[in-house]
């Protein structure tokens, strides 16, 4: 065999970080082309997973927009025996406002009280015959802030309120409040409960298949090491082919999920006996779905890494 | 180019696979390593391109202590090793230039000498016309001249062969075997482990023959 007159010394490709990358990237790029069948297994799984975890966010989402519209109707209701002036009106609700938990308080007139007890006995108004609006309270209604929608806080805010000099009796419907508090609490330790085994079995699928097809190219790490490669320039290109798979596969279930609410939203009314667009039910949201997008990059990334973690000694 | 002194090689707590080993190859030489399936032939490879490190002694590759090697300096010290194994190891989903070049891309050449200088191994084996097949269409005959190509494109100094003849008829092991032959004449050092009397009996090189893992005969051991 006569002695090669090709070039004896290499002359390096770009050597500096982006020349790598560009290579890397490239290499990532020709084996996903070439690993079709387990590159489409590894999307597959991903996208599964993370339309799992949407669907669950999805449900989570539009249940606490549910007890969001619940929880307004905690409020505490400070009743007094005659009519308010203006100025008394407007000096009290200064005076509640800087109550630590207080969001909005509105001023019902005796008048207000009386039309609303009206519209409240629609059709049974001769029951009300008789009766004028001076027997009705007048009332500040005082809405809290989110945060202050449970029983704890509840209560020390109308500790504080009864402070208020000028104010007599406070309602605040405290058994409701209490059972409110306690459902809502139960709801937060479901969904994390079933939200953590979730994440963790979806992470287990995932990082098992993607153990399993970088295990199918064992014999591509083990010939890279036998040439010379360093730790880093095996890993680079699977590491990037696993970020690709992870965008894709969160891209595929988002696409998925987002045609599956569109269709839902129109077709559910010819089947279900309502109209789920009149229920406000409602998608994700864009921090929601770039949450499930860095999900996908990071499930990608990481289980790519530990999985060679395993291969590469 | 090559020093192992009194190697010994364990498994766990396995009898030794390699016990009191010294054997010096001196650059430039061709050495067959011979002896019976479980002789120690493939342990004393494998340390050779430090898959393996020893239990106790000393090797020296190329003037470095390999236990003194860190696992960040091992992949710098095979690239100036080509190896070539009994079942080729070439990967199935890449072209058969796409398996060549894998040495090349490492030691971080340029796509264009990345072509011309794995067009011009492939010629010198045969092989320019299957430089877009896979492996799988090849014979085995083709498979290792693509392997060696592999090894050899990079020029290095050592080249170790595991049994590289174990699947090939015999027109093919002269074809692998004048393939050594005209690399050892280049200046890299052969190291071939192979039970293959033939193959040892016709090429008059220097023969180290093991058993049980030890050197029990050296034909042309340096004074």
């Amino acid at each position: 065999m006569p002695r090669n007159n090709v070039a004896k010394r290499p002359r390096l490709t770009n050597e500096r970080f982006t020349g790598r990358m560009i290579y890397y990237t490239a290499r990532a790029l020709a084996n996903i082309r070439q690993n079709m069948l387990l590159g489409v297994l590894t999307v597959g799984t991903i996208t599964l997973a993370l339309l799992i975890i949407a669907l669950f966010l999805l449900v989570f989402v539009n249940l606490e927009g549910v007890t969001e519209d619940w929880s307004r109707r905690v409020q505490v209701t400070a009743y007094f025996d005659r009519e308010l002036n203006p100025q008394e009106v407007v000096a009290f609700k200064a005076k509640i406002a800087a109550l630590s938990g207080a969001d909005r308080v509105e001023y019902v007139s005796r008048e207000e009280a009386a039309r609303r007890f009206r519209a409240r006995l629609k059709g049974q108004e001769s029951l009300l015959e008789g009766v004028s609006a001076e027997v009705l309270p007048s009332s500040l209604e005082i809405s809290l802030r989110k945060e202050s929608r449970n029983s704890v806080a509840v209560a020390a805010f109308v500790a504080g309120l009864k402070k208020v000099p000028g104010i007599g009796e406070v309602q605040y419907g405290d058994e409701w409040v209490k059972r409110f508090s306690a459902f809502m609490n139960f709801l937060r330790l479901v969904g994390a409960l079933l939200g953590g085994f979730l994440l963790m079995a979806v992470l287990f699928i995932v990082s098992n298949t993607i153990k399993l097809t970088i295990y199918a190219r064992k014999d591509e790490l083990e010939v890279l090491g036998l040439v010379g490669a360093t730790r880093f320039f095996i890993k680079a290109p699977f590491l990037i082919e696993g970020i690709l798979h992870g965008a894709v596969g969160a891209l595929l279930a988002i696409a998925i999920l987002t045609a599956c609410y569109y269709g839902f939203m129109h077709n559910a009314g010819n089947f279900l006996s309502f109209d789920p667009a009149e229920t406000g039910l409602s998608f994700l949201s864009p921090g929601y779905l770039a949450g499930l997008l860095c999900g996908g990059v990071m499930i990608g990334f990481l289980g790519s890494l530990t999985s060679l973690k395993r291969f590469i000694s | 180019m090559i020093q192992l002194h009194n190697v010994v090689m364990s498994y766990q707590r396995d009898a030794a696979a390699l016990n009191g080993i010294t054997l010096t190859v001196p650059r430039g030489d061709f050495v067959f390593l011979t002896g019976v399936s479980g002789a120690g032939k493939s342990t004393l490879l494998k340390l050779l391109y430090v898959a393996l490190k020893p239990t106790r002694g000393q090797v020296v590759i190329d003037g470095q202590n390999i236990n003194r090697l860190t696992r960040s300096q091992i992949p710098y010290l095979r690239r100036s090793i080509g190896i070539v194994f009994q079942d080729f190891k070439l990967l199935p989903n890449r072209t058969v230039f796409e398996n060549v070049a894998i040495t090349l891309e490492v030691l971080g050449w340029s796509r264009k000498d990345i072509g011309k200088k794995v067009f011009h191994i492939l010629k010198q084996m045969g092989m320019e016309n299957k430089m877009n097949s896979t492996p799988l269409r090849l014979s085995g005959g083709e498979q290792q001249r693509v392997a060696l190509a592999r090894a050899l494109v990079n020029d290095p100094k050592i080249l170790l062969a595991d049994e590289p003849t174990g699947n090939l008829d015999e027109e093919n092991k002269d074809q692998i075997l004048n393939i050594f032959r005209e690399a050892n004449i280049r200046g890299t050092t052969v190291v071939v482990a192979t039970h293959d009397r033939r193959l040892v009996g016709t090429s008059h090189k220097r023969v180290v023959v093991l058993d049980k893992g030890q050197i029990v005969e050296d034909s042309h051991a340096p004074q």
